[in-house]
């Protein structure tokens, strides 16, 4: 059954193979031979570090022209064989990953280009590049894995490379502690996904995705009554990577990283793994739904279902969050929530048509204009010698033109303006939920305003008006190195949803109509004018909104108009602070008692049981110890009588 | 001489060596532990590698006729099989990794060596005897250094009520389990302690399940205390904590998975109906290693306190992968126990540097440590990480399996193995290199030295070899296999109906 699947190799299945494993093996290399033997040497690791990404850029670049559309698995090898559990590391390569190669490989180029001149007077330099390459190739593996146990192995690793990245500056306490709750909080999302997968392989007795897919198209029913809790379980570890509601409270912390760090990782990539592994997986959520006892009254609500809805819910509880944020790089890390709900509430939606491609073409569009406006965010702070508060900025638009303009394209590209991608990517969403469910729609849409309105704030804010302060004021255009990589994310920015992705995701899912995707200019209007028409009407509005509040301003007026409700977006619905009373003292009580149990009752039990007899045993003995000759030859006389009584037996 | 024989014969003559030497000519004694301990490493990895995965039966065997009094007969006999050869190989490497690490040992080194080497040579012993008495005998020519060491060379100010502890509680659990053992040979009226022939006498005439349900239960709690399984644990991070390196290192690697060897080439497959009887019981017991334990490392600010009770909670791992009686199961278990021998010894290890440096292991006094010892902080940061279950090393698979093949079983117990394993692990771990490598520097570490070239070694073995079987566990996998699949034969072998399908709550 297996070798069935794996078999399905294309004719010119060798090459393929060869180019697949140098793309994946390609940034470990180089992390592995940078931390071994030039952990010191600045430019050798920049060289080797950015070659190899660069490298397997290029690979993905020519796997993406030649082998097109196609499906293939390469010949996997054998990681854990075991009878009923056969493990094989294997790598399948479909149009859903090789589109994933290039955005990731490509995004991981420019980034790393840029951090030779953010990172420059950094004293771990090598440390950052290496990081930054097993990062690189974790993401990778979570791409192109063919199996659950290998998805979760690389999903794990990307954790594990996302702490020493958060962490990398780990002499500050807010940024040690910052990795440390990233890595938790995705350690929870983890236990849902392992039960998850313990699940699905107990039903359908494979961990293989191309055998399960096959198996489940063959009978929907064949996960019975834990379809649904299977498929809520794989979500938690999304939950944990794309940082959904309840487990959003990593992001905006891990912002205390390094900011190519947060436009390579916590923009572009690894928060979009969650997606990409939804989509991997998506044939679970298209199977026929189904409850356990205690949860029936759940009835025929699939779990996609749920799903979207915590989708929508994180996008806007994440937008609202974001309205009253003054760090620059905070807006941004709650702008990516937002936009993330969507794309999780997209997969949902997806699952009554058999196809996500909605969601993963504007993972793909976000990936790109996420990672310009950090890196913009980045090439401001580091001219204005890290400020990151907006308020202190002001007035950069003409110190910084190459910035500004790209910043502007982001901004464009991410409230969803035509002819920018993100338009085009939203207007795709907005349109799936349009048919499927316009109360969704109707939360898309308020996003939508909201999303606007404070990128719009961010933008006059920081780059128009008068500078007010003095860092700003000495603020100068960034070096080349940072310069270059940004305008070159404009054109993806702008182009990127021209191209005909939709058609071409299509043919990693079997999707029950056709698509619209790679509509140009004003194609939207024709197809879905509603939806387009919503959807362009939401970015204007939350533009003037914005326009009219925060022209020309010097301090935030919306402290004073919302009062209460201000404070608690500011404070971001206190999450943080009621997770810390619920949880975490949860926690520190039960290892209070436990500890409690060992110290006073369990290492007691033997000890003292023990001490306790042998304290008897002499207490008992020493009356016999009288110091009188005569007991002494009584007990005797009474000794040899027993022998002998004994004896004769 | 066959190489089996050779890799346990090697230590204990080292040790004699050593004793031919006189105390004061310190690099000799030293000289001489080194080379012993890394022939037997090396001669232990060859055997590894040149053992043939998939064939039954066992390999490098070897019977040497010892003693005949009238109808008992008492032979020395060796061998491997995919239950031990792993073992053997750790035990080799854990074993020269810490006769590397106690470099600064200065009071008495003679007998400092002498004692270690006998422990090395005693866990091989045990590992590779195929005869009970035989097992028995190394295991306690193993165990009994560790109770010198600690009185001895301990460190901290309870050592003495810790080794007493430790002396206490491991010599009851042998007691029970040679109780155990004794009964089991008199019962089936066997005239050898030889496990192939007393297996051969077990398959032709069970013994009674009556009987079955008294013996099997003083092997589990007899060995299950030699290995820390909740209630009886409390010994062990204490016993720890005052051990020094090099014993904490071989005891809680190496002597620990004894106990667990015992349970699965005596306990499973000679005594199906006990098992039957008995294992869901073991089942709810390691919940105690997993979560009791688990919340217990939490607690602690004292590194070696946190590393003992975390080794604790690995246990439960192994002790579910033998609740849960399936080839999956058992082979995660085996896995396991390699992985965890190769982890605890690298914990200490670095623990053990870790104090020769800042002179303390209270984390509230640490912190910061990694700007001045890098290559120190990132073999902890793998160590830790690897202790928390990161894929790449061997635990992680050997975890993952047990969890795979506990699941159809005992899926609630897996629920809270994955959640000791995958969040509380995480937890202490993380909170532990938060507080120790990272954060502000402190004035008062200023002197602590990063360790050199050789210094690295010991580190630098222990986590290649957690590299290499986190890669490709098939390497273990590939020789477990075929006897947890005999293992489980047996064992499911009974006379009485399952009662473990009783105790199942499905999901």
């Amino acid at each position: 059954m297996e070798h069935a699947a794996v078999q399905h190799a294309v004719e010119s299945g060798s090459k393929i193979q060869d180019l697949a494993w140098m793309i994946l093996v390609a940034p470990l290399v180089m992390a592995v031979g940078t931390t071994l033997f030039v952990p010191r040497d600045r430019t050798l690791a920049a060289i080797f570090n950015i070659g190899g990404v660069i490298l397997s850029f290029c690979l993905s670049f020519v796997l993406f022209c030649v082998f097109g559309g196609g499906s293939a698995q390469c010949t996997p090898f054998e990681w854990l064989p075991i009878a009923g559990l056969d493990v094989h590391i294997g790598l399948h390569i479909d149009p859903l990953a090789s589109l994933m190669l290039l955005v990731v490989t490509g995004v991981a180029s420019l980034v790393m280009i840029y951090s030779t001149g953010y990172m420059h007077d950094d004293r771990s330099y090598p440390r950052f590049f290496a990081s930054l390459s097993l990062f690189v190739f974790s993401m990778l593996g979570i791409v192109l894995a063919d199996n659950f146990v290998m998805l979760f192995i690389f999903w794990e690793l990307v954790g594990i490379s996302s702490y020493l990245l958060i962490g990398f500056w780990y002499a500050r306490p807010a940024a040690a502690d910052a990795s440390k709750k990233a890595f938790l909080t995705n350690r929870i999302g983890d236990f849902g996904f392992m039960l998850g997968i313990l699940i699905v392989w107990s039903a359908l007795g494979t961990v293989d995705f191309a055998v399960a897919k096959a198996k489940l198209a063959e009978n929907p029913t064949l996960l019975g009554s834990m379809a649904g809790i299977a498929g809520l379980l794989i979500f938690m570890g999304a939950m944990g990577k794309s940082a959904q509601f309840p487990l959003h409270v990593w992001l905006p912390d891990a912002m205390e990283g390094p900011t190519p760090v947060s436009a390579l990782i916590h923009a572009a990539t690894m928060v979009a793994a969650g997606i990409y592994m939804l989509c991997r997986v998506f044939f679970l959520y298209t199977a026929a739904p189904g409850w356990p006892g205690p949860l029936s009254m759940l009835g025929d609500l699939s779990a996609a279902t749920l799903i979207s809805l915590v989708g929508a819910f994180t996008a806007l509880l994440a937008a609202l969050i974001a309205v009253q944020q003054n760090d620059i790089k905070r807006i941004l890390a709650f702008s990516t929530l937002s936009q993330l709900g969507l794309m999780v509430m997209a997969v949902g939606l997806g699952a009554k048509a058999a196809n996500p491609s909605a969601a993963m073409f504007h993972l793909v569009t976000h990936a790109f204009f996420k990672a310009m406006l950090f890196l913009g965010a980045g090439s401001v702070i580091h001219a204005c010698h890290h400020e990151q508060d907006i308020w202190k900025m002001g007035g950069l638009k003409a110190k910084m033109p190459f910035t500004f303009w790209t910043f502007l394209i982001g901004t464009a590209a991410l409230a969803g303006l035509p002819p920018f991608s993100g338009f085009y990517s939203k207007d795709e969403i907005f349109a799936l939920a349009l048919e499927t469910n316009p109360i969704l729609f109707g939360v898309g849409i308020l996003v939508s305003v909201l999303t606007t309105f404070y990128m719009s704030r961010l933008v006059l804010v920081a780059f128009f008006g008068s500078t007010r302060s003095e860092s700003a004021d000495h603020a100068h255009e960034s070096p080349g190195s940072m310069k270059w990589p940004l305008v070159v994310l404009t054109v993806p920015s702008l182009m990127v949803a021209w191209l005909p992705l939709g058609p071409f995701l299509s043919e990693s899912f079997d999707p029950a109509h056709p698509v619209h995707l790679g509509d140009i200019f004003f194609g939207p209007f024709n197809h879905n004018p509603i939806a387009a028409f919503f959807g362009f009407g939401a970015a204007l509005f939350g533009f003037s909104l914005a326009y009219s509040l925060y022209w020309k301003a010097t301090k935030d007026p919306l402290p004073t108009q919302l009062g209460l409700l201000s404070k608690v977006m500011r404070n971001r619905f206190y999450f943080d602070e009621i997770y810390e009373t619920i949880f975490i003292s949860l926690h520190n009580l039960f290892s209070h008692i436990a500890d409690w149990m060992d110290r006073w009752v369990i290492s007691g039990l033997v000890v003292r049981g023990v001490s306790g007899l042998v304290d008897i045993s002499g207490r008992a003995l020493r009356l016999v110890q009288t110091g009188n000759i005569q007991s002494y030859t009584f007990f005797f006389t009474v000794g040899v009588l027993l022998v002998v009584l004994l004896a004769r037996k | 001489m066959d190489s089996l024989s050779s890799v346990i014969l090697l230590p204990l003559l080292s040790a004699f060596l050593i004793l031919l030497v006189p105390g004061n000519y310190r690099v000799i004694v030293r000289a001489i532990a080194v080379l012993g301990s890394g022939l037997t490493a090396w001669i232990a990895a060859s055997l590894f590698f040149r053992f043939q995965p998939g064939h039954e039966g066992f390999q490098f065997e070897s019977i040497l006729p010892w003693i005949s009094v009238g109808k008992l007969s008492l032979a020395y006999h060796v061998g491997a099989d995919g239950l031990n050869i792993g073992l053997i190989l750790v035990t080799g490497l854990v074993g020269f990794a810490s006769v590397l690490v106690s470099w600064n040992i200065d009071r008495n080194p003679k007998l400092f060596y002498i004692l270690l080497l006998l422990m090395i040579g005693g866990a091989l012993g045990a590992f590779a005897s195929l005869d009970l008495l035989f097992f028995y005998f190394f295991n306690e020519l193993a165990l009994v250094p560790t109770f010198i060491l600690i009185g001895v060379w301990g460190r901290g100010e309870n050592k003495t009520v810790a080794a007493f502890k430790i002396t206490l509680y491991l010599t009851l659990g042998a007691l029970i389990a040679l109780a155990g053992l004794l009964l089991l040979h008199v019962s089936i009226g066997a005239q050898t302690f030889d496990v192939i022939a007393l297996k051969t006498l077990l398959s032709g005439k069970p013994l009674s399940s009556t009987l079955q349900n008294w013996i099997f239960p003083l092997l589990l709690f007899g060995f299950g205390t030699l290995v820390g399984l909740f209630p009886f644990h409390s010994w062990a991070a204490e016993g720890y904590a005052a051990a020094p390196t090099a014993a904490a290192m071989m005891h809680s690697g190496i002597l620990k998975k004894a106990g667990l060897y015992a349970l699965l080439r005596v306990a499973l497959p000679f005594l199906p109906d006990g098992a039957a009887h008995w294992l869901p019981v073991l089942a709810w017991l390691c919940l105690g290693n997993l979560l009791h334990c688990g919340w217990v490392a939490l607690r602690q600010k004292d590194l070696n306190l946190l590393i003992g009770n975390s080794s604790l909670a690995h246990m439960g791992f192994a002790f579910l992968g033998i609740a849960s009686l399936s080839v999956i199961g058992i082979t995660g278990t085996v896995i396991v126990m390699v992985a965890h021998a190769l982890l605890a010894a690298l914990c200490f290890a670095l623990s053990g540097y870790l104090e020769s440096q800042s002179g303390t292991v209270d984390m509230t006094r640490l912190g910061g440590l990694l700007r001045r010892m890098p290559v120190f902080g990132t073999l902890m940061v793998m160590g830790f990480m690897a202790g928390c279950g990161l894929p790449g090393f061997a635990n992680f698979a050997g975890e993952a399996t047990v969890l795979f093949g506990s699941w159809k079983s005992l899926p609630w117990i897996v629920v809270a193995a994955s959640w000791s394993g995958l969040i509380l692990g995480a937890v202490y771990m993380l909170r532990a290199l938060r507080s120790i490598l990272y954060g502000e520097e402190r004035k008062e570490l200023a002197a602590v030295i990063d360790l050199g070239w050789w210094r690295r070694l010991p580190f630098a073995l222990l986590i290649a070899a957690l590299l290499l079987f986190g890669v490709a566990p098939s390497l273990l996998s590939r020789r477990i296999e075929p006897v947890a699949k005999e293992i489980v034969k047996a064992a499911t072998n009974r006379s009485t109906p399952s009662r473990v399908a009783a105790v199942v709550v499905t999901p």
